[in-house]
């Protein structure tokens, strides 16, 4: 196990958008958390990587509780539509990744190639349709060191082959051990891409586990057979 | 500046990364652009206006060049051409502030590079060291005025110059503070600018209430950006002025870097906030108890003759001023001004107490004891009406028993007359400079990408 979470909950005035969240993250893993639109995915990640304080939670490694300075040496979390550095050229940006964020320099090439780049390395930021912002900040957010990687919404805003080779790109990372932490509103897409998942409704954990574990538990809370369609047992579960 | 990129090269440090990073975004930054662009013509003016008159008092086309020798080149020229740059520092640094710290918010950046887990204060400290960086530039017209000047034949005294530019990069300092405060504060760069705007003008208010209640609105009004500017216009380098200046900025760079930190709770921030808030008024305080300050001016238009000052100095017993003058009459100015202000650099532990019953005084001119000014020297008293230098001067050595020195006509300030008119400033000023910004601006861009 890479790390668990234990707790976390997060208010925004009368709105509770995090309730006693926990679950534990496994090293190598690609992890999906599943949840509609409003679940609050994006809320725990920014809790996780500490952009956002969480009233209540705390996450431990190896058994030893992490700080929330020790939190930026174990994971790296990557928003959604954001668009960092507007004036700056995309080559920049990958190289103030290397050199500001401590990224890994010999993986540029590569991942300049794996997320189609190349032609828009001089392109300043602010110019980028919205998938070609979304193939930057994965390069970004592949570029740094940390063991784990959050990203939020990774295949929003691209189409089906760039879709597909996103996830071609991300699944070569996770097999060298790259721990893998996607936010996924779109159960089928999740379901094809992750292996084991996280499923958050209304902030809070219905269920965690592989597609077999999440019919299992929720063929026991509605007393019916396992049905192995995640969008059947999300809607069962949640 | 230009950091190795990673094709090949050897990496640079995190901090040199974000240097990098900062000169970028304020080179991208078309507030800075506008406010490079609006010093030439804004120092033109001033430049050319304070020469043209300079010139007319000096002599030029047959006036009198009596008045010409009482000129200072620091008040007569060089106060009104860097009066550009208080413009500037008030109404364009704030926005090339608010867009340098408040840009990485907006864009999201902030929320990639605060995992790197570089301090809040290094990161803000980078910001404030472009910004300075960048003032300086903004900072070239009056400093190119200088070079225009000499090659007039010009005098020039150095530190009265440096004192002078020191000065507006304090203030250009000051709002750099300031902003950068408020955007970290507030969600958007437009509430920050307001907020900017709100308080400068509150200190305007604060100089406005000085003038005409006194007391401590009048000590609160000493201590604006605009009575600091005015007092470096004089020469004057005041150290409590220096540090208070130096404390606020650092008070303002403090709570933008607690407000930076997404990820710390709102109280915990709100506390840090108060805490800093605590030690800067600490601070400041502590500081009005500073009596050192140093007349840089060529004139010595902030300090008493030589002779009289080493007069004074041996005057060792307390001396206590009472002035019946309300806060807008002229002759409590003068007294101010011309005595009262130079007679504190020099007995430090001088006691002044205004009295009065109204602000303008206008109806209490008839009131037996008004006018009057009670000097209190160990006991002995004497009253005079006199608000000049001289006059004051007059009562305290017949109070103290001293015989005034006698006049050093030597030492006395002849002034720099000049009578030449500014060839040349309106080519430099509303053309080359403009014209260099422009195509470096384009230059620059084009660059990045």
């Amino acid at each position: 196990m890479l790390f668990e979470v234990k707790g976390f909950s997060k208010r925004f005035g009368p709105i509770r958008a995090l309730s006693d969240v926990s679950f534990h993250v496994r090293a190598g893993e690609v992890l999906g958390l599943i949840g509609p639109n409003g679940a609050g995915k994006s809320t725990l990640f920014e809790c996780l990587a500490g952009v956002l304080p969480s009233d209540s939670g705390n996450m431990r490694a190896n058994g030893q509780p992490v700080g929330a300075r020790e939190r930026s040496s174990l994971l790296f979390y990557v928003p959604d539509a954001i668009a960092p550095w507007p004036a700056q050229s995309v080559r920049w940006a990958l190289d103030f990744t290397i050199g500001f964020l401590r990224g890994r320099a010999p993986l540029r090439e590569e991942i300049i190639d794996q997320l189609d780049l190349r032609p828009l390395l001089y392109q300043s930021i602010g110019t980028l349709s919205k998938g070609q912002r979304k193939r930057v900040l994965l390069a970004i957010g592949l570029l740094t060191r940390q063991p784990a990687l959050l990203i939020d919404e990774p295949f929003e805003g691209l189409d089906l082959r760039q879709a597909r080779d996103i996830a071609a790109a991300l699944r070569a990372h996770a097999a060298r051990g790259r721990t893998l932490f996607l936010s996924i509103h779109q159960i089928g897409a999740a379901a094809r891409f992750c292996d084991r998942f996280v499923l958050l409704s209304s902030g809070r954990v219905c269920g965690e586990g592989t597609v077999q574990e999440l019919a299992a538990l929720a063929a026991a809370h509605n007393g019916a057979r396992p049905c192995e369609d995640l969008e059947e047992v999300f809607l069962a579960l949640t | 500046m230009r950091l190795p990129s990673y094709s090949g090269h050897p990496r640079g440090s995190a901090f040199l990364w974000l240097l990098d990073k900062e000169w970028r975004e304020l080179i991208a930054s078309r507030a800075w652009w506008v406010l490079l662009f609006g010093m030439g013509p804004l120092v033109g003016v001033s430049f050319i206006s304070a020469v043209r008159t300079y010139a007319e008092v000096s002599g030029l086309n047959g006036t009198s060049a009596g008045v010409g020798e009482a000129l200072s080149p620091l008040i007569g020229v060089w106060a009104p051409t860097f009066s550009a740059c208080e413009l500037a520092a008030v109404f364009l640094l704030p926005f090339v502030a608010i867009r340098l710290v408040a840009g990485d918010r907006q864009s999201g950046a902030l929320k990639l590079e605060i995992q790197q887990g570089m301090s809040p204060f290094a990161r803000i400290a980078v910001k404030a060291m472009v910004l300075l960086a960048g003032w300086f530039v903004a900072m070239l017209p009056p400093l190119s005025a200088i070079l225009l000047w000499t090659s007039y034949g010009g005098s020039v005294y150095p530190p009265e110059l440096v004192t002078l530019a020191v000065g507006h990069l304090l203030n250009g300092g000051l709002t750099i503070g300031l902003a950068a405060a408020m955007s970290s504060l507030t969600e958007h760069p437009s509430t920050a600018a307001i907020l900017t705007l709100s308080v400068t003008v509150g200190t305007w208010i604060v100089n406005f209430f000085g003038a005409i209640q006194g007391g401590w609105w009048e000590r609160a009004a000493g201590y604006t950006p605009a009575a600091m500017v005015a007092e470096f216009q004089h020469g004057l380098v005041r150290l409590d002025t220096m540090l208070t200046a130096l404390v606020l900025i650092l008070a303002g760079l403090g709570l933008a870097a607690i407000w930076m930190r997404l990820g710390i709770d709102v109280r915990r921030r709100a506390c840090e906030s108060a805490g800093i808030g605590v030690l800067a008024a600490g601070s400041i305080f502590a500081c009005t108890f500073l009596t050192p300050s140093w007349d840089t001016s060529e004139a010595r238009s902030n300090s008493f003759p030589e002779a009289d000052e080493e007069a004074l100095r041996l005057i060792r017993a307390p001396l206590r001023i009472e002035a019946h003058l309300a806060p807008e009459d002229p002759r409590r100015l003068d007294l101010e001004h011309r005595a009262l202000s130079r007679l504190r650099r020099v007995m430090p532990k001088l006691q002044v107490q205004y009295v009065s019953g109204t602000s303008i005084g206008l109806f209490e001119q008839t009131r037996a004891g008004y006018g009057e000014i009670w000097y209190d020297l160990a006991g002995r008293r004497t009253m005079s009406r006199m608000t000049t230098a001289e006059g004051v001067l007059e009562s305290i050595y017949s109070l103290a028993g001293v015989a005034p020195p006698p006049e050093n006509e030597e030492a006395v300030f002849r002034g720099h007359p000049l009578a030449v008119p500014p060839n040349g400033a309106g080519a430099i000023f509303y053309a080359l400079w403009p014209g260099l910004v422009v195509v470096s601006g384009i230059l620059a861009r084009k660059r990045f990408k």
